[in-house]
């Protein structure tokens, strides 16, 4: 169902309301919507804001993949996916997705499961910039990789705005 | 044969945005990323998945001579 599915990777805010429209379908009685925003703690860490690198083109490709996917399993009408890369100030969504079916259920569980494989397979990482710091976030624990900690020069910090 | 690899997020601070490799005539995927970490050994604890023509091919994937090979560290996950 790539034809019905709108899969983008953006630089900029997120356009919510042009995400739902994209889904809108007139055989459609839900629409549902996911949002994952900046959290402004994580790990014990205050937060600043997330930065975002992609593989843009195989990213987008992998999410029309699983958009495919998620019209196998469920009776979805339409699927829209967008992902921000660049700097996410705490607070702003980083990830959305919305998701029309005949009933709200399916939308749900579609959704649901659209979020959890995007972050397990969409090439996408992440690096958290927090007050003291950066660090690269790996794996599916929001817990830093391999790559350690590196503390940033003293007299750069920001505050968290949120 | 000559093999190019590319690297995303924590692997492109460490090693650039790119290599060119040699390596012999229908080599897998995982004995150029060997051969490699064979040189920077610190690379031998990361978790890598690897694609080709933007789709993941396993460790087991031979390579054809100007193929390129993206190098990826493990997703950004997070708890949202």
């Amino acid at each position: 169902m790539s034809r019905r599915a709108a899969c983008r990777i953006v630089r900029r805010r997120i356009a919510t309301d042009a995400l739902v429209r994209a889904v809108r379908d007139p055989a459609a009685g839900a629409v549902v919507t996911f949002l994952g925003t900046t959290r402004n703690t994580n790990a014990g860490r205050r937060v600043v804001r997330l930065e975002y690198e992609a593989f843009v083109s195989m990213a987008e490709r992998e999410m029309r993949r699983l958009a495919d996917e998620a019209a196998r399993r469920w009776p979805v009408r339409r699927v829209a996916m967008v992902h921000r890369i660049g700097h996410v100030p705490v607070g702003e969504a980083s990830v959305a997705i919305a998701v029309s079916a005949g009933h709200r259920a399916e939308a749900f569980l579609a959704c649901r499961w659209l979020i959890d494989r995007l972050k397990e397979i969409v090439p996408i990482w992440k690096r958290e910039h927090f007050r003291g710091g950066v660090v690269w976030i790996g794996a599916q624990q929001g817990r830093p990789s391999a790559g350690r900690a590196r503390p940033r020069r003293i007299g750069r910090r920001r505050r968290a705005s949120g | 044969m000559r093999v190019r690899l590319r690297f995303f997020a924590s692997l492109r601070e460490r090693l650039g945005r790119s290599l060119e490799r040699n390596a012999p005539d229908g080599a897998t995927v995982g004995a150029v990323w060997r051969a490699l970490v064979a040189e920077r050994p610190e690379l031998a604890a990361m978790q890598v998945r690897f694609a080709v023509d933007e789709a993941y091919v396993a460790a087991s994937h031979r390579l054809a001579d100007g193929d390129e090979v993206a190098v990826f560290p493990p997703v950004s996950g997070g708890v949202a």
